[in-house]
């Protein structure tokens, strides 16, 4: 059994497109000082980034926690909101629900739950429609492990 | 952990500890310990700020001397353009360029061809580039340096082309070499720097390989000599007689009007100029934004090189002399056009070495105790003041609790835990005080 050596959690709130991305800055951070490999990193930080979007642009509020054990680093992100109504299709690149405006902003193209399935080692989405989502994604510190 | 050569030396008996460079440090590379400012110098990317901002004259910029470039047969001067912008307007670059001959210099090299060169070598580069984005040009070293020390994931986005003065002291060396029958080895390419960050570029570039360039010289360090010689030349004239020297127009334009960018007019690119505001920028990228900006120039100096740290006259007055030169220089001569169609396809144009992240942590024991400390950190964060008043010698409370994590600092350094420090302190600034044997508590 992995032992748990951090967990800090995270608010989100929805349509705050002004601070989106700083809980992956953060997360990135708390990372890069503890020193883990940068490869690592990346995919940790490309999750975050992704999962904090889907929350800013989809959902009212969020949470992302973060949990560091002697293995893998685990995220969860766990929002209120409209929930997924076809997960199938929701994780297919290129598919989006997307308003103009987000894809003004350069957001929206339909990456972003596939780039966190394609990151992840583990990877798992629960979503109930008029209830909210959770996205839980883990990512091995030893690549080969 | 590697030896970092720095454009800059801190002058322990001039420092007055008096804290303005460890708050002005972009990078947080200094720290204050018994009123001395001490340099962390894998942290340090040669902005220079820390030279700007320091009360007591204490920080200087290490350049080359005349007397260091002795032992070459031959001197070529590479000046950076901002050099014809910082004489008085009746002086013309052939004037100075006469100048750089009366100060020892063999010849002057005018980098325009390297100019073109570079530009279309960062246009094909950025052509052929398939994202991430936004690309990165590396003109400025402290932008190369800030990226391998702060944003290490972004290295794989600097564009990997040398800068015109290095390409130019490659051709120099060559041409010089085949002209005059000489052993390149005997000949000295030495860049006019308009800043100390373009010295240590050339005395460790940042991909680890040599540079084409043997020093550099201030251009602070050469204009009075300059003047001078210009100004009193033989009886009768009023100015020494100018050089046949040609600044060429695109050598001009490259210091002042978004650098290299004007080789990709229908790319979508942002000329940022200022560290404050670089870091900004750098931030946002961090966080995902900017993606569609495809080229992107970037200047640790406010406005660009023309305020660099070693020019002498205002930057306002610098552009104005410069737009004025560039409206009276030649359009690009067939000639040049000629040369730079011969050489591009023959040259190599890509960095010999890699940009690699710079390792700033030693190495630690496990994991464990890597978390273990981070968690410290954010443990004693919480118990500080937050004021970053900085009197503990770190320039924030965030970076001091970072510290005494790390074991470098003890909370007892703030003066909100000990009323010792207040005391050390005391003795350290305030004089007028009796001098005795002053510890760090």
């Amino acid at each position: 059994m992995a032992e748990e050596l951090m967990r800090e959690t995270y608010e989100i709130h929805g349509r705050d497109f002004d601070k989106a991305g700083e809980t992956a800055t953060g997360i990135k951070q708390v990372l890069k000082g503890i020193g883990v490999d940068s490869g690592v990193i990346h995919r940790t930080v490309v999750i975050a980034f992704e999962a904090e979007m889907n929350v800013v642009m989809y959902a009212d509020e969020g949470t992302i926690t973060f949990v560091m054990t002697d293995e893998d680093i685990r995220l969860e992100i766990a929002d209120k909101g409209p929930g997924i109504e076809d997960v199938e299709m929701a994780l297919t690149e290129g598919f989006s629900t997307a308003t103009d405006k987000m894809r003004e902003m350069g957001f929206g193209f339909g990456m972003g739950l596939p780039n966190i399935r394609k990151n992840a080692d583990e990877f798992n989405l629960v979503s109930e429609v008029g209830v909210g989502t959770t996205v839980s994604a883990a990512v091995r510190l030893d690549p080969d492990g | 952990m590697a030896d970092y050569a720095h454009g800059f030396t801190i002058d322990a008996q001039r420092c007055a500890g008096r804290l303005a460079c460890m708050r002005a440090c972009p990078t947080q590379a200094i720290r204050v310990k018994s009123g001395k400012a001490r340099l962390r110098p894998e942290l340090c990317i040669d902005c220079g700020l820390c030279l700007r901002v320091c009360p007591s004259g204490a920080i200087r910029a290490t350049t080359r001397s005349y007397s260091d470039l002795d032992r070459f047969k031959y001197k070529v001067a590479v000046p950076s353009p901002v050099l014809f912008g910082q004489f008085p307007s009746e002086i013309t670059p052939g004037h100075i360029a006469a100048g750089l001959r009366g100060i020892g210099f063999d010849a002057v090299w005018d980098f325009g061809v390297e100019v073109v060169l570079a530009g279309m070598a960062i246009r094909d580069y950025v052509e052929s580039w398939k994202g991430p984005y936004p690309l990165i040009s590396i003109s400025c070293p402290v932008v190369v340096r800030l990226v391998q020390v702060l944003y290490p994931d972004m290295i794989g986005q600097l564009i990997p082309i040398q800068p015109p003065r290095e390409l130019a002291g490659r051709e120099l060396k060559r041409r010089y070499s085949e002209e005059l029958g000489i052993d390149p080895a005997e000949i000295a390419a030495v860049y006019i720097t308009p800043c100390q960050a373009k010295t240590i570029s050339i005395l460790q570039p940042a991909e680890g390989a040599a540079s084409n360039l043997e020093g550099a010289l201030g251009i602070s360090d050469v204009y009075n000599d300059i003047l001078t010689l210009i100004r009193a030349p033989g009886k009768g004239q009023e100015h020494a007689a100018p050089d046949d020297f040609v600044c060429n127009a695109e050598t001009l334009r490259w210091c002042i009007d978004q650098g290299q960018g004007r080789v990709l007019p229908h790319h979508r690119r942002m000329t940022v100029t200022g560290l404050s505001n670089v870091i900004q920028v750098f931030d946002d990228i961090e966080k995902g934004k900017l993606r569609n900006i495809e080229y992107l120039e970037c200047d640790a100096c406010w406005g660009g090189c023309i305020s660099g740290n070693l020019t002498v006259d205002n930057v306002y007055v610098t552009l104005s002399k410069i737009r004025h030169l560039l409206a009276q220089s030649p359009d690009p001569r067939p000639q040049m056009e000629a040369e730079v169609q011969r050489r591009y396809p023959n040259e190599v144009f890509s960095l010999e070495g890699r940009v690699t992240p710079r390792v700033v942590e030693e190495p630690m024991r496990g994991l464990k105790e890597r978390v273990k400390r981070i968690k410290t950190g954010k443990t004693v964060v919480k118990t500080l003041p937050g004021l970053d008043c900085g009197l503990c010698g770190a320039p924030t409370c965030q970076a001091f609790a970072k510290d005494v994590a790390a074991g470098t600092a003890r909370q007892g350094e703030c003066v909100f835990f000990s009323s010792k420090r207040l005391k050390h302190l005391r003795r350290t600034y305030l004089r007028g005080e009796k001098r005795r044997p002053n510890r760090e508590p």
